[in-house]
């Protein structure tokens, strides 16, 4: 009731156009306005198809009715698309193909009796019966619609076929799920991982934890012991147990088939269209080879393609909301964007999607003014907490397992603080014994707290030719090795020896002023005005001396951060700066990256900015070896959940930003994946396996992308030029383009952004996107092939339908069998020459099999 | 708020309609009484366009004011909008009518007097005039240079620089920032160009507010603070890109919005032309201004789309008609200047320069001197006992080198090598890098009367000229790429290592032709680009782009790749002569000729197509490598970093620092976050049917907003996604958009608070905050115009934020 007065005071504002009874041209439009406003129109509906006119009249009444077509005030922004919609909307109560939905709606609701899928099964016996009454009720309701509307008459729900998707696609997957019995390309890595999780030692990998998780406990579940090296691809497996976790992997990569098919269902309640979607990822060889192995692909696909289907299902929800599903698939969506984020930062891409579907949703209830603003907040809060509170909880969460279980000391450890590590077992500063404080003469290394900062390195390099002075190289190094060694010396007597007894023990003061000798080279940490190598405006730090000795500008000064003068040092909880003496700068690791000729090191340099107090400027010193002092067991200050978690994700995306191409390496470019220019190999040599899109599928998803974009601005063009046209076809149309639009931008969101990142790409990086554009063809062949029988007459019968789907089917299906070898494997000869199997289908020069 | 809701909405509506009654009076009152005030005061002649606003907008029918491409919705309102196009008033499409606005004159009157003030202090090198004028003084001497970016700003510096000194030679060296100019340098004319676009900019500013409703006041407003705007001041007085960029897509952009206003009258083609000209002439000076192209199309688009296609008395074929006519019109305006512009700058630079080895042997040869006068005579067909040099065609220039040393026995990981003859890819011209071309079955080198040809297809061998060894490739890894097989020259350590030295010629991209078929075709020197495959292996000889370490001189490292087609792995001839006998073969190679000659012709077209690739391929592969004064996108927002431009040297603290106008700056980003609040606001309460300001003031907010929004998000956003190094100055298109966007703000807010008591306290703060505008204009002159210098005090004293670096002198006073 509020919304009449609103609606009529709109009627008051100036730009409204003639009212619908003295307006020829738009005779349906104000129809539903007038439903609302006065009894009359309403009594025209409601006197054949009781059941579904009553769900009808309840939408006004109580929209909070279940009823799952009618969108009830609907989605965009200007007022005239509302009342469009709406129209739409009645076409849609009352068209054979969708009565069929109301009733099972209005048997859910009023039954309440098993399961969705259930009543959705009882529908096909009453099928029949009520689409041949809605029929005839819906030719004598509208004189509009002719006999020449798009049917869709298979919009039931169909066990056989999905059973039969169901099979194909766990068979295709699983067969010859065991060969190789070889690493294959980055199984070399996850694999690897996967074994470090079994082992509990640390490591550090740029994507977060879950699937690699997953991955440790497929292998933990099913056997393997975690002892496999996984060196390199091509290294037999032998006695290993690796079966078990391909197997776990290609099950989720084979769930990929079934969701694809019951993510189009729902969104366009055509099986035939679900079908094809599914047949498109069920034989694409790409997809096959990508989710047969020990990767983490198969278990991003899977929690992308189940997000995708869990926000489309809870939309179809959308009329009975807050009710027990409606809150289930809400949560079930917030957990698997939660799970796809989780295992590779791609997944970011499929937050973005749904959270447009959202922003979407929301906007579409605001715009219902029979609700009450509350009802919005309602809504919004409820998805708040679902999709924003409950994912970050589980994210977290999922790091916290990820921590918890890596509690030993592993190869990743050098990336991390200095406190990070004393949390680790076996590392060397876990239950640490050396002297507390430090002494002239004790052998240390020291770390910079720069977050994911290194080790105070050098090595028997010097800078290059035209990088300032040719001395030795000072850089930071991530991992231990000897030369981090310094020996800390008084600035004008050299250090007494380590194992000298006699010689007197003194600490270092805050305030001292030191020398560094690099224990290796016997070179002083130096520094002079000239430029540092990368970071310009600061100065160039090298080795400099022989045997300990060198100059003036070797001297620097060590302050403690919080200290009074005359404090000692502490190992690892002291942060220092060490002070030029002469130069007056400050030591500080900058974190770029320096050329090939320091080995990809990390710069060090020598600030002459005095108020530069980045953590780039701090150090610590880790280890402290001095044999007369005595080792005490200290208990560092250990950092918290929180603090570890911040500090991991620090290092990720700096980790994440580093993997830039070099010089002359050939990468994939974004442009060259949806064309499938060029694979991957998986394998090669004597058994090859050979990462390749179906070219059939791809290009077909190719090609239509520009038709969908055809459609559309057909559709709008017709929208904006007010034609009138028969409402069937523009209500089928409307729903493609509505499908298509949302499946478009899924594409869009999983693929545009690869363009705009530095790093390094590969072909693999496509699949997420490639999901979204089959099920966008598979949508569009079938709302085609669809429109034809329609519009052209001597195709009505149902054998033109069949012979489509049947060859459409049968090509891309003749295509899987020609290139599955490229997934299942091929040894002999390559594809150029005569004798091979695969001859003549190598279509592409770039190909490479 | 529980009322029940049958009353609440009741109440809800009254209050509404009285609401709007109230305010729906507001845009037309305030249109006549400004419009009113404006008149009395200045006495102004406003252009027609405007004027007819007026008129349109008192009438009752007209809801949509027709200076909005009509974001609203366009069913409801198709009635008002016929009559708008009945009204539009039928102008001759010849008649051209001159208007002046004194207020856009007098605005540009102010900015000159800031911009040519003393413009040619400082008589020194000013940050990137280091490349500017450099690029200036080359098209003095028509050298060839290359540049990523595209060439007319360059173009117009030295245009002026001509027309005010003739007799500048271009032999200035620009050799590093802040060495003193001579007094022979036309420093005036090189600096007029920026100079005057950014005196005219405030105007253009002023003029597309007016264009897209912002009141008279408002619009002076956003030309006065371009004017006091400190790094606009600093860019438009030296030599940069910046301010013929921005000034351009405004003109642009204002041509779009005027042509939208006439669809219907013949002008609108004009408009559309004029307004692609303008973007493309800012797009040719850097590439950043297709921003401003694109969005003088979609504005013009969208006013097709929303105004004109819903009519029914247009059919769809004329309308299609028309639409295809407009694009076409932008489209050909947009090709013909650009391709002049480059017609422009191919035909100057003729001769051959310092950057000549980007370019391919071919496009060099076109070039007077260099390359050309090398090959000049030499043989075309490369045959068999062909002595070449094979130059790494696309990418990094190289030539193909072979020298005595061999590979070592072990490499510094570990892994062993075949010890033979080091192939590599050396940047200098060499006796080493050349090779003769050998049929497998012949011996005899010399090439006889009948040539025996290469062709597309056939099998070779390469013998190195100096060793006389063949060119090999085996299953051995190469030294820096493991993953390829490494090419040698072939020596035999009876190591049961065969030779493997047969190599395929495949000649890329067809014989010169149309045709892409290169079945037949002959190598020619120069031209035909080829891959040599190794026969044996079915892999492709390729410049790896790694580098040797020192027992390879740090040549680049020559490989093999099962990747076949890739730009690394093309090569072509570049000099070329027969074989006269065996015996001299040595003697010949050591006696290289270089005879001075003509060049040779290459056409426009395909000079100009691998110049744009070459542009295309140099911005993808991004200089990365950092700059003490770089800053990324985050960092512009809040200005926290300058730029140092110019010092004056010792003794003094005199110098130009980079910074904009601060008190513009941060208030314009806050504004930013305000309009999209506002905005946001209207959108949800209006979803609710909530009308809380009338049709017209909301379309034109929606106009204005996503023009200058829109504009903003563009060009600030895009640096967001480019992988190079950025600055301060990359800025400054947003900023100028931010401005208006800030301007269309206080606009809007004076529209709401006009009829209540906030008006008085919204004046004065706005006063306020105008006087603290010029105040902080004033401080900061000083370091934007490089004198007078300041004491060590006073730069302390303008370091509003920690980060700005003024330099000061250590013997400063």
């Amino acid at each position: 009731m509020q919304a009449i007065g609103r609606r009529s005071l709109r009627n008051s504002t100036p730009r409204e156009s003639p009212t619908p009874e003295n307006d020829p041209l738009k005779p349906r439009r104000w129809v539903r306005t007038r439903g609302r406003l006065a009894k009359s129109p309403l009594s025209e509906f409601s006197d054949t198809d009781t059941e579904t006119e009553a769900a009808n009249q309840n939408h006004f009444i109580r929209p909070a009715t279940p009823k799952r077509y009618s969108k009830t005030f609907s989605n965009s922004g200007s007022n005239h698309t509302n009342i469009n919609h709406i129209l739409n909307n009645s076409r849609y109560a009352n068209d054979i193909s969708y009565s069929n939905s109301h009733i099972i709606m209005a048997k859910e609701s009023s039954a309440k009796s098993g399961s969705s899928k259930g009543a959705q099964n009882k529908t096909d016996q009453t099928k029949n019966k009520s689409s041949g009454s809605s029929s005839e009720s819906q030719k004598q309701k509208s004189q509009t619609s002719s006999a020449s509307g798009i049917n869709y008459n298979d919009t039931h729900w169909s066990w056989g076929v999905f059973l039969l998707i169901l099979v194909l696609g766990v068979g295709t997957r699983f067969y010859k799920v065991e060969e190789p019995d070889h690493v294959c390309w980055d199984e070399t890595h996850f694999g690897k991982m996967g074994s470090w999780y079994i082992n509990r030692t640390f490591f550090f990998d740029v994507h977060p934890p879950l699937g690699k998780m997953m991955i440790g406990a497929f292998g933990y579940l099913t056997g393997y012991n975690g002892t496999f090296p996984f060196e390199s691809p091509g290294q037999k497996y032998n006695e290993t147990k690796y079966v078990g976790m391909r197997v776990c992997c290609t099950a989720l990569g084979s769930m990929l088939v079934p969701l694809t098919y019951l993510t189009v269902w729902e969104m366009t309640e055509s099986t035939s269209a679900a079908c094809l979607a599914a047949a498109f990822i069920l034989f694409d060889v790409g997809l096959l080879t990508l989710t047969q192995y020990i990767l983490l692909d198969p278990i991003l696909l899977f929690f992308i393609s189940g997000s995708v289907y869990t926000s489309v299902k809870f939309y179809t929800y959308r009329n009975t909301p807050f009710t027990f599903v409606w809150w289930t698939w809400l949560v079930l969506s917030g957990v698997f964007i939660a799970c796809a984020i989780s295992v590779k930062f791609v997944g970011l891409f499929t937050v973005l999607y749904i959270g447009f579907r959202t922003i979407y949703e929301l906007w579409e209830i605001l715009g219902d003014l029979t609700k009450p603003i509350t009802y919005t907040m309602k809504h919004f809060i409820a998805r708040a907490m679902c999709l924003i509170a409950l994912p970050i909880a589980l994210y977290v969460t999922f790091f916290y397992i990820h921590l918890a279980v890596l509690n030993r000391s592993g190869n990743g450890d050098g990336f991390y603080s200095s406190a990070f590590q004393s949390q680790l077992i076996g590392n060397p500063l876990y239950n640490a014994s050396m002297p507390r404080e430090v002494a002239y003469g004790a052998m240390i290394s020291l770390k910079s707290q720069r977050t994911g900062g290194g080790y105070l390195h050098s090595h028997w390099h010097l800078y290059p030719e035209g990088v300032g002075a040719k001395q030795q190289q000072i850089t930071t190094y991530a991992h231990k090795d000897d030369n981090n060694k310094w020996i800390i010396k008084k600035f004008d007597e050299p250090a007494p020896k380590l194992d000298n007894k006699s010689a007197p023990i003194e600490l270092i003061k805050n305030g001292d002023l030191i020398r560094l000798e690099h224990i290796v080279t016997k070179r002083n940490l130096h520094t002079h005005r000239i430029p540092a190598p990368v970071t310009k405006k600061q100065w160039q730090v090298t080795g400099y001396g022989e045997n300990g000795t060198g100059d003036a500008n070797d001297v620097w000064r060590i302050e403690v951060l919080g200290g009074k003068p005359g404090d000692h040092i502490n190992v690892v909880s002291s942060r220092l700066r060490f002070f030029h003496q002469l130069q007056n700068c400050i030591l500080s690791g900058t974190g770029k990256q320096l050329p090939k000729w320091a080995y990809e090191q990390m710069e060090v340099s020598c600030s002459p900015n005095h108020r530069d107090v980045r953590k780039s400027t701090y150090w610590n010193i880790e280890e402290n070896h001095f044999p007369r002092l005595p080792n005490v067991s200290f208990q560092v200050h250990a950092p918290n959940f929180i603090e570890k978690l911040v500090e991991s994700h620090t290092i990720m995306f700096e980790g994440n930003a580093g993997l830039k191409p070099k010089e002359g390496e050939v990468t994939s470019r974004p442009w060259q994946w949806p064309i499938n220019y060029r694979g991957q190999y998986f394998s090669g040599s004597t058994y090859r396996i050979y990462l390749l899109g179906n070219p059939i599928i791809w290009w077909a998803n190719l090609a239509l992308l520009p038709l969908f974009a055809v459609i559309y601005i057909y559709h709008a063009w017709k929208e904006q030029r007010g034609y009138e046209e028969n409402v069937d076809i523009k209500a089928a149309r409307d729903k493609t383009v509505t499908v298509c639009g949302w499946l478009f931008v899924g594409w869009a969101l999983h693929y545009l952004p690869f363009y705009t990142m530095g790093r390094v790409l590969y072909f693999h990086h496509y699949f997420p996107a490639l999901l979204f554009s089959s099920m966008l063809s598979a949508v569009i062949i079938d709302y085609f092939i669809r429109l034809l029988i329609s519009t052209v007459s001597f195709l009505k019968d149902n054998g033109f339908f069949h012979v489509m789907y049947g060859l459409t089917l049968s090509t891309v299906a003749y295509s899987f069998y020609l290139f599955a070898p490229l997934s299942y494997g091929t040894s002999g000869p390559l594809a150029v020459e005569e004798n091979s199997t695969m001859h003549g289908l190598k279509w592409l020069d770039s190909w490479e099999f | 708020m529980r009322m029940g809701v049958k009353e609440k909405s009741k109440f809800g509506r009254s209050m509404m309609e009285e609401r709007k009654r109230g305010r729906s009076l507001l845009p037309s009152t305030d249109e006549s009484s400004e419009g009113e005030h404006v008149t009395n005061k200045k006495d102004i002649t406003s252009n027609a366009a405007s004027s007819s606003i007026k008129s349109k907008s008192r009438s009752p029918t007209a809801a949509v004011p027709s200076s909005s491409p009509s974001i609203s919705n366009s069913k409801n309102t198709q009635g008002s909008k016929r009559t708008i196009f009945e009204n539009a008033e039928e102008e001759s499409f010849w008649k051209i009518s001159f208007e002046i606005d004194i207020v856009a004159v007098g605005l540009f009157i102010l900015a000159a007097a800031t911009r040519f003030y003393n413009l040619t202090s400082p008589n020194s090198i000013v940050f990137d005039e280091l490349h500017y004028g450099k690029y200036a003084s080359l098209y003095m001497r028509q050298i060839f240079f290359f540049d990523p970016h595209p060439p007319l700003g360059k173009q117009l510096i030295a245009a002026s620089s001509y027309v005010f000194d003739r007799s500048y030679n271009g032999t200035f060296k620009f050799d590093r920032i802040g060495s003193p100019y001579p007094d022979w340098v036309p420093i005036f004319g090189m600096r007029f160009i920026p100079a005057l676009l950014g005196s005219v900019m405030p105007s253009f500013s002023y003029i597309l507010c007016r264009e897209i409703g912002i009141s008279m006041t408002f619009s002076i407003l956003s030309g006065l603070l371009i004017i006091f705007d400190n790094a606009l001041l600093i860019q438009s007085r030296h030599i940069l890109m910046e301010m013929p960029l921005i000034s351009f897509g405004l003109l642009s952009l204002i041509f779009a919005i005027k042509a939208t206003k006439q669809l219907n009258s013949n002008k609108s083609l004009l408009f559309v032309s004029i307004s692609a000209f303008f973007g493309t002439l800012s797009l040719s000076v850097k590439y950043i201004g297709s921003f401003y192209l694109a969005m003088s199309g979609f504005i013009v688009f969208y006013c097709f789309w929303s105004r004109v296609v819903p009519r029914k008395d247009f059919g769809a074929p004329q309308l299609l008609l028309k639409i295809g006519t407009v694009y076409l019109i932008f489209f050909l305006t947009f090709l013909a200047t650009y391709v002049s512009i480059f017609y422009i700058h191919l035909s100057i630079l003729t001769q051959a320069g310092p950057h000549d080895s980007v370019m391919t042997s071919a496009f060099q040869a076109s070039l007077k001197g260099g390359l050309a006068s090398i090959i000049k005579g030499q043989p075309v067909q490369v045959s068999h006992g062909s002595q070449v040099t094979l130059r790494h065609a696309l990418g990094r220039p190289c030539w193909m080198h072979s020298h005595l040393q061999n590979y070592p026995i072990k490499y510094s990981d570990g892994r062993g090598s075949s010890h033979q003859q080091q192939v590599t890819c050396y940047s200098f011209k060499d006796v080493n890098n050349w090779w003769i071309v050998k049929r497998p079955e012949v011996d005899n080198l010399a090439v006889n009367e009948t040539k025996d040809v290469i062709k597309h297809g056939d099998q070779i061998h390469l013998v190195h000229g100096m060793s006389g060894r063949l060119l090999n490739s085996h299953d051995v890894a190469a030294p820096q790429s493991p993953q390829n097989q490494e090419v040698s020259c072939y020596i035999d350590h009876n190591v049961s290592m065969p030779a493997e030295p047969l190599w395929r010629v495949e000649i890329v991209g067809g014989c010169g032709g149309v045709s892409q078929n290169s079945e037949g075709c002959e190598w020619h020197a120069v031209k035909s680009m080829v891959r040599l495959i190794h026969v044996t292996s079915g892999q492709a000889l390729r410049m790896s782009g790694k580098q040797l370490p020192k027992w390879g001189f740090n040549q680049h490292e020559v490989v093999t790749d099962r990747i076949v087609v890739q730009d690394d792995t093309v090569w072509n001839v570049e000099e070329h002569r027969y074989t006269k006998s065996e015996k001299d073969r040595e003697k010949e190679l050591l006696e290289a000729e270089m005879i001075p000659t003509k060049p040779t012709d290459l056409s426009f077209r395909s000079k100009f197509w691998e110049l744009q690739w070459k542009m295309l391929i140099s911005s993808g592969s991004s200089q990365t490598e950092s700059h003490a004064y770089a800053s990324f996108p985050s960092e512009w927002l809040f200005l926290s970093r300058g730029i140092a431009y110019w010092i004056g040297g010792s003794g003094t603290n005199a110098q130009i620092h980079l910074l904009g106008n601060p008190v513009i700056w941060l208030t314009g980003s806050f504004g930013v976050l305000l309009h999209l609040v506002i905005v946001g606001f209207y959108l949800l309460r209006r979803r609710r049917l909530c009308f809380d300001i009338d049709e017209e003031t909301w379309s034109t907010l929606l106009l204005q907003s996503s023009i200058c929004l829109g504009g903003y998000a563009l060009t600030y956003v895009y640096h967001f996604c480019v992988d190079r190094t950025l600055f301060l100055h990359h800025y400054l298109p947003s900023y100028v958009f931010k401005i208006m966007l800030m301007i269309s703000t206080l606009h809007h807010l004076n529209c709401i608070s006009k009829y209540s008591k906030l008006r008085y306290l919204f004046s004065a703060i706005l006063l306020l905050w105008i006087v603290f505008v010029m105040y902080a204009f004033s401080r900061f002159l000083p370091t934007s115009m490089g004198f007078p210098s300041l004491t060590r005090s006073e730069l302390e004293a303008l370091k509003w934020n920690q980060n700005w670096d003024f330099i000061v002198q250590s013997n400063s006073p």
